[in-house]
């Protein structure tokens, strides 16, 4: 799922000044999922903001909403009838669907209420970990099912560095695997270190980030 | 955050409570009941774990004066781990309400057993004792 979390209170109360009618918006898949902007969290941010808000002298009538997909036209336009009522937008969905919501409603100022931080699962109750980096060139078939690139610190495509302690844990955060440690321990359960010895061609990062915005075309599916 | 104690302040509190924290023999009390300087509206639940922290930033939101949360004792959770769902849903509203300039005293847990109604009138007065001295919920009389 894609993964986010809060902004600060502060950076959040800053953006809201001088506005009078909020549309609180939030998204009932990716975000909801991680806890970050499902209609839980809209209706838990919506008191917040309202009595930090209060506090400072600023009264605010907030509008709750929650879409089933704010990456998806069709739902954003739900919005429709509510929008106008309001001075501002602020989204707890991804930076997708809030790029959608800002699209849609050109005129109204759009408040990011999360950072999109990655590409993650839910490794236990209350615990994401990313799983994803979206690089363009998919090289689990190779690494045994485990992602040196989202899962590594230095996302090397040879490792392990010489930096993994002897817990196996990463040098960097101590509380995270070394994922080379991890690949090479699943390629021995499944005997095939040797795998690991073989060269293989350098990692294709063209279809990455680094290209620029990716574009992805299916002519059997324009109209 | 904490303002002189306003003369005639009578705080409102919700109080809401765990079933089995009550007495086996008790009548489940629910609705607004008066107390000595405070009124208490309680509220029954199934599990403490039945409340979530949105819905008792709502309850300040709109302008009650405290409310209390009433849980089992520790390891006492006929859901097993209900009132420890409660504790952290609390801790983790509190966090939100300090951060947003309220006191975070105006919400709180006990944990309790046996109680007749009459005990729990008197755990929402000790609240209100407390909430007498930070005064009323600035947020009485709000938009939202």
């Amino acid at each position: 799922m894609i993964v986010a979390e809060w902004k600060p209170l502060p950076e959040l109360l800053a953006g809201l000044k001088g506005y009078k009618n909020l549309l609180l918006v939030g998204c009932a898949t990716c975000v909801a999922e991680c806890a970050a902007g499902g209609e839980r969290e809209v209706n838990t941010l919506a008191p917040t903001l309202h009595m930090a808000l209060k506090n400072q002298g600023q009264d605010i009538n907030i509008i709750t909403r929650t879409l089933e997909r704010a990456c998806e036209p069709e739902f954003v336009e739900e919005l429709a009838e509510i929008a106008p009522q309001v001075d501002a937008i602020m989204s707890l969905s991804c930076g997708i669907g809030m790029q959608l919501i800002a699209e849609r409603f050109l005129d109204k100022p759009l408040l990011p209420g999360v950072n999109t931080t990655s590409l993650a699962i839910r490794e236990a109750p209350g615990l994401w970990t990313a799983r994803c980096r979206a690089c363009g060139d998919c090289v689990l078939g190779e690494t045994f099912g485990l992602c040196p690139v989202a899962r590594c610190a230095k996302s090397l495509m040879n490792g392990p560095c010489g930096g993994t302690r002897k817990n196996g844990r990463c040098e960097v955060d101590e509380n995270t695997d070394c994922i080379w440690y991890l690949i090479v321990e699943r390629a021995k359960a499944r005997g095939e270190l040797e795998s690991l010895n073989q060269v293989r061609q350098p990692k294709t990062w063209s279809n990455s980030a680094h290209g620029g915005p990716k574009r992805i075309v299916r002519e059997d599916l324009r109209s | 955050m904490s303002k002189p104690p306003s003369p005639g302040f009578s705080p409102e509190i919700v109080v809401l409570y765990c079933r089995q924290t009550l007495d086996a023999e008790a009548k489940p009390p629910e609705g607004t009941r008066q107390g000595d300087g405070f009124s208490a509206r309680l509220v029954l639940l199934p599990c403490s774990s039945k409340i979530e922290a949105y819905q008792m930033l709502a309850i300040l939101d709109k302008g009650a004066d405290g409310v209390q949360l009433v849980a089992c004792p520790e390891k006492a959770c006929r859901f097993l781990v209900g009132n420890n769902r409660a504790e952290r849903r609390v801790a983790h509203a509190r966090g939100l309400l300090s951060q947003a300039g309220m006191a975070e005293a105006r919400l709180e847990l006990n944990r309790a057993a046996e109680l007749t109604p009459e005990d729990l009138m008197n755990l929402a007065g000790r609240h209100a004792g407390r909430i007498k001295d930070l005064g009323p919920n600035p947020m009485k009389g709000g938009t939202n």
